[in-house]
């Protein structure tokens, strides 16, 4: 038996939550129906009463999890510093948004809130006291376009080994790993103007480190030039996997986010055959929630699909590690 | 391009109504949704505009609803405790005397918001959703 299990953030199901074809209940129903049973969730997304939770909302979503025997494992807090017009939040303010989501978090049965790295070292040490207080683990996510050298890492995983150590870490998102634009997002491309011929020729140069100068001054148009200079520049400079060794004792928890999978062999854009056995390797024990997030792109895609290829993938390295 | 998909549920397929007040036609309302994953405060809209059949609706005409209260829209911006959950209609009331013609109508809808939790390095994400549909008004 594996110290890694699969679990599923409910955002896995935006297209069908967003357009109405499933409820908070129809998804719980619906991932309890897949199989899975550890969950996170996005009070932001799908919390009617959001910022500001009831009780009543918070049993009937216990209740919810216990009818479906469902695992409460990460609820997703953000750190949404440009909620003004005039300024970013205080630290004040973000100590108020936090202790907030650690106290719906605790009352609603989940041990580990994940916020965002917005929080800042300092306000993040200062949680230290609550979180023991209500013993509850507080993380950090690491998503693209951070990565392990961002300067501000340093300080966080200093502070997760030091004075926070087993309360405080940080959650990897696997977007930082992605080194390849998926189906999804070249697809949209090519509706938005993209001439197929140009795109081939982009995502060559991409291969090759990208060359924005060659980009300016070629033959291509705008809508062209923006998917070169977003595509060389989100998936060029992807983290490097074998670093995850010396900072897995703070992971506490995985986001094992991916966009289209066409089958469930191999996903192009996000080496999973390299992370899972690191991951395991290093000795991280917890889940990896399954994370589709193909929906910022195209709402016609089957979400249960996709995380049934995520899923039958995954098993499928681990599996093969084990043997 | 992130989010881009998500504008399919900014315009509510809905008809549009004209608003009656002790049989006095006064205007017109029509419904929108937050096109995101989840929600957002009402302060983090930059621009609300819209135009009904190719005509700019003017601002001073529009009342934004939601929460069961009613914002101008240059309140908008002030509005950093009012939270719009993502599956809430709010409903856009237009000041017209007479209303609207019943029949199809084509909306144009314009948002520019901005996403306040991914100023990664300083800049915040700021999008456009623009979006056209043909509504019938009854």
């Amino acid at each position: 038996m594996s110290d890694i299990k699969f679990g599923i953030t409910l955002y896995s199901f935006s297209t069908e939550y967003i357009h109405e074809k499933l409820d908070l209940e129809g998804v719980l129903k619906k991932v309890k129906d897949m199989g899975y049973k550890g969950i996170e969730i996005i009070p932001a997304q799908m919390a009617p009463e959001y910022p500001y939770l009831s009780d009543e909302w918070i049993e009937e979503l216990k209740g919810l999890l216990v009818k479906y025997e469902l695992e409460p494992v990460c609820w997703s807090a953000y750190i949404d510093m440009g909620i003004r017009s005039d300024r970013d939040l205080t630290e004040q303010e973000i100590i108020q948004y936090t202790v907030n989501d650690m106290i719906y978090a605790k009352k609603a049965g989940f041990p580990m809130v994940r916020t965002q790295h917005a929080i800042s070292p300092e306000i993040f040490r200062k949680m230290i006291p609550f979180c023991k207080q209500l013993d509850m683990k507080l993380t950090i996510e690491m998503h693209h376009p951070h990565h392990p050298e961002v300067p501000v890492w340093k300080e966080f995983f200093e502070i997760m080994k030091g004075e926070g150590k087993g309360y405080l870490g940080y959650v990897i998102d696997f977007s930082i790993y992605q080194t390849m634009p998926h189906k999804l997002y070249l697809d949209q491309a090519l509706e938005y103007g993209c001439r197929p011929e140009k795109l081939d020729e982009i995502i060559e140069m991409h291969k090759k480190g990208g060359d924005m100068e060659a980009i300016e001054n070629g033959d291509y148009n705008s809508i062209e030039k923006h998917t070169a200079e977003e595509m060389f520049g989100k998936f060029s400079a992807p983290a490097r996997i074998d670093q995850i060794k010396d900072t897995i004792d703070c992971c506490f928890y995985i986001h094992g986010k991916f966009y289209y999978l066409d089958n469930s062999e191999h996903d192009p854009c996000i080496p999973f055959e390299e992370l899972i056995p690191t991951i395991r390797n290093a000795g991280f024990k917890g889940y990896i929630a399954s994370e589709y997030e193909g929906h910022h792109f195209d709402e016609t895609i089957d979400s249960e699909e996709q995380l049934t290829h995520f899923i039958e993938l995954n098993t499928k390295i681990l599996d093969a590690i084990q043997d | 391009m992130d989010f881009q998909a998500y504008n399919k549920i900014f315009v509510c397929k809905e008809n549009i109504q004209n608003v009656k007040v002790e049989g006095t036609v006064i205007g017109y309302e029509f419904k929108i949704k937050y096109p995101s994953y989840r929600g957002t405060f009402l302060s983090c809209i930059e621009e609300l505009r819209f135009k009904m059949d190719g005509e700019e609706i003017a601002k001073d005409d529009i009342y934004f609803c939601l929460n069961n209260k009613q914002f101008l829209l240059d309140e908008l911006p002030e509005c950093f405790k009012e939270y719009w959950f993502v599956r809430e209609k709010a409903t856009v009331r237009v000041m017209k005397a007479g209303g609207i013609e019943s029949g199809e109508h084509e909306l144009n809808a314009f948002m520019k918001h901005r996403i306040p939790y991914t100023g990664y390095f300083g800049q915040y994400l700021v999008l456009d959703s623009d979006v056209t549909d043909r509504l019938t008004a009854e």
